[in-house]
């Protein structure tokens, strides 16, 4: 998988958020997105997803020569975009299981691939639990629906480990987490790194670093990358802040 | 279609249609005839409601203007088969089942263990001669509230008459399924049950309304249900109608000492619906949980009013009703709480919550609280909203497409109330029948 952001400019209710962006990520690789609050790292995230409410004003995304800006979010989910959300959102009376397989057959379907029975899909699910240490009772109840912090967040990664994307957007994975749900989260998506799966970290800290190695590490603010390194840059803006990048000064 | 005008029905016309249809009285019914003549006087002496009646007030019975309903007689569908109503029956309901086509007892479609103590009856008698412990109930629960209600007293020509003795716990359920087949002429017929639950019985009920292709028809349906001291009644009631049809219920409960009332209402189909449920507690110590759904899809009506009467003290209750609508639907609830002076310790909570999935669908909610004791806890709410935004996006960015995410959304707000469906069967059926209903909604 290619991605391709040229000169990307989105705003919000007229306020521009992203003010000519560029990032090119290539098959299996990992980009930390990091920056300090307000840079628009999650406004990247919702737009490659493709959330209503955001205007695109110029530039051009595109995933293998696929135009992505003009597929509707559930276009660019059969293509192979994932974003795992800051906030997961809870859907009361939606059994977790019936979404979790409702969106994999969508997905399957929407790609001419075969839709999988009730059997092979509980089959799959539970490989797909053991590898982010879930409790199989979370499948029963309604999607994150009075799920903790860390439940909420470790049934994003189940529905990533499900859906095999080949962009994984990970939009803040690590906040409100503790340390033994980040370190479970980020074994999970260790698990799925490979070679045919690239992934976006958007962080505003260092820690999630820790724990899921970065190729790349980009540093946004003010709607543009303002500066891109390996991973010894997020160790840099540990000890710096964003200040010295920002020309504001901020603590990281 | 002829050129003749339709003339509209005028109650006091069909009445007399009606009474015709019963004559001569057969032998053995004749017990019925002081309690029809009290539903003529009612025809006789009410108004039809209009639009200035404040409990009529969001609700139009202009439909009858516009057909000339004529009475359902008995007999053209006897030929009816177990393999006709087959897409209509429960699937793993193992209880017995009484089933009525158009609006009269169907023999050859009822399933009756028996053994279990309960005393089952059909009012026309049909299941034999009606015991006299329920000849003595009938009527004798519900107060007439409007001509219609009346009509049903003064015409009610067959229904399910339960009787469950001091004790006697029912094991399985009892369904009470209505089937409405078309038939030339407008038909309109008045089914009547009564529900007696005697000192510490338990029992669970299913009762439904369902069609036969697109019929068109008027269901007027009254209920009777008597709650003994320390008794228990789980009541499940699945208004499955077709689209043409209009279904008008009159239920009226009233809770002894320490009883407990459980309804589920699925208020599904019809052009025009309306339920009115009254429940009036009587005995100290006794609760109700109602819920319901009412689901109004393009040009469907459908409207509950809950009149719930806390006449005794230390009585709870709680009502939680929801509504789904799209195109130009419309829903309207009323619900009432009435606790009296000498009320004291009632605990009451009223719910109401609607979504709406268009934006020339109309809701008219309102909660009444009237409280004229001083030591009550009783609450209030209502919500009107549109699909979540968050939500929507949220299923959609894993590859379920719109139409797809919005149905698991309208399927997981009904969800809350489906799932307090005790019958599995009836809960899968129900599932069902809104999902075909949203699709049909969406389309």
């Amino acid at each position: 998988m290619n991605l391709s952001i040229k000169n990307l400019k989105a705003e919000v209710e007229g306020r521009a958020i992203l003010k000519g962006l560029d990032l090119q990520v290539g098959p299996g690789e990992v980009h930390a997105i990091m920056g300090p609050n307000g840079s628009g790292k999650s406004t990247l995230a919702h737009v490659l997803a493709g959330r209503a409410g955001y205007t695109v004003s110029a530039g051009e995304v595109t995933m293998d020569g696929e135009d992505l800006l003009g597929l509707e979010p559930e276009q660019r989910a059969a293509l192979g975009v994932f974003l795992a959300f800051q906030y997961p959102v809870e859907l009361p009376g939606v059994n977790n299981t019936h979404f979790l397989k409702e969106a994999l057959n969508a997905q399957r379907k929407a790609r001419g691939e075969r839709e999988l029975d009730s059997v092979a899909f509980l089959k799959l699910i539970r490989e797909k639990l053991a590898m982010v240490s879930m409790q199989p009772e979370l499948l029963k109840r309604p999607v994150n629906a009075g799920f903790s912090g860390g439940e909420k967040k470790r049934n994003e990664i189940l529905q990533m480990a499900l859906l095999e994307p080949k962009l994984a957007i990970l939009d803040e994975t690590d906040s409100g987490l503790d340390i033994d749900a980040l370190k479970t989260v980020s074994d999970g998506v260790n698990a799925l790194r490979s070679p045919d799966r690239s992934v976006i970290l958007v962080t505003h800290y260092q820690r999630l670093l820790d724990y899921i190695e970065p190729d790349f590490v980009h540093v946004l603010a003010d709607g543009r990358i303002v500066r891109s390194g390996d991973k010894s840059l997020a160790k840099e803006l540990e000890k710096k802040g964003y200040g010295w990048l920002t020309g504001k000064d901020e603590a990281a | 279609m002829n050129t003749a005008e339709h003339e509209g029905t005028d109650l006091k016309r069909l009445l007399h249609q009606g009474q015709r249809l019963l004559t001569p009285i057969p032998a053995g019914l004749d017990w019925l005839t002081p309690l029809r003549e009290r539903g003529a006087m009612g025809v006789a002496g009410m108004p039809l409601p209009s639009r200035k009646d404040e409990t009529w007030r969001y609700t139009s019975l202009a439909f009858l203007d516009q057909v000339e309903y004529k009475p359902l007689i008995e007999g053209p569908f006897e030929a009816l088969q177990l393999d006709d109503i087959d897409e209509l029956l429960l699937t793993g309901h193992t209880g017995d089942r009484l089933v009525f086509v158009n609006g009269y007892l169907s023999p050859e479609l009822c399933v009756l263990g028996g053994g279990s103590g309960v005393v089952l009856s059909a009012l026309a008698g049909g299941l034999g001669e009606v015991p006299a412990v329920l000849r003595a109930r009938l009527g004798g629960i519900a107060e007439q509230q409007h001509p219609l209600s009346a009509l049903n007293t003064a015409l009610m020509s067959d229904g399910a008459l339960i009787h469950v003795p001091r004790g006697v716990a029912s094991q399985k359920p009892i369904e009470i399924l209505h089937i409405s087949v078309g038939t030339e002429d407008t038909g309109i017929c008045h089914p009547r049950h009564l529900i007696v639950l005697e000192e510490d019985a338990h029992a669970e009920i299913i009762e439904r309304y369902c069609s036969l292709g697109d019929a068109v028809y008027f269901n007027n349906v009254s209920i009777e249900v008597s709650l003994g001291a320390g008794s228990d009644l789980v009541h499940s009631r699945s208004q499955e109608e077709s689209r043409n049809a209009q279904h008008l219920s009159d239920l009226q409960v009233r809770l002894g000492e320490r009883s407990r009332y459980r309804l589920v209402l699925a208020a599904l189909g019809g052009a025009w619906s309306r339920s009115d449920v009254r429940v009036t507690f009587e005995g100290e110590g006794a609760a109700a949980e109602l819920d319901g759904l009412m689901l109004a899809g393009d040009k469907q009506l459908n409207d509950v009013h809950l009149d719930i009467r806390h006449e005794v003290p230390s009585c709870s209750s709680r009502e939680t009703f929801k509504g789904i609508l799209d195109g130009k639907g419309r829903v309207v609830f009323d619900g009432r709480i009435l606790v009296a002076q000498d009320a004291q310790k009632t605990d009451a909570q009223l719910s109401n919550d609607n979504l709406m999935l268009s934006r020339s669908a109309e809701v008219d909610t309102k909660p009444q609280l009237e409280i004229f004791a001083d030591d009550v806890k009783c609450s209030h709410g209502t919500t009107v909203g549109e699909l979540d935004g968050d939500m929507l996006f949220y299923l959609r960015s894993r590859g379920i497409p719109q139409a797809q995410a919005t149905q698991m959304l309208c399927q997981g707000f009904a969800q809350e109330v489906l799932d307090r469906l005790p019958s599995e069967a009836l809960r899968a059926r129900a599932g069902k029948v809104l999902a075909e209903r949203l699709d049909q909604t969406a389309a």
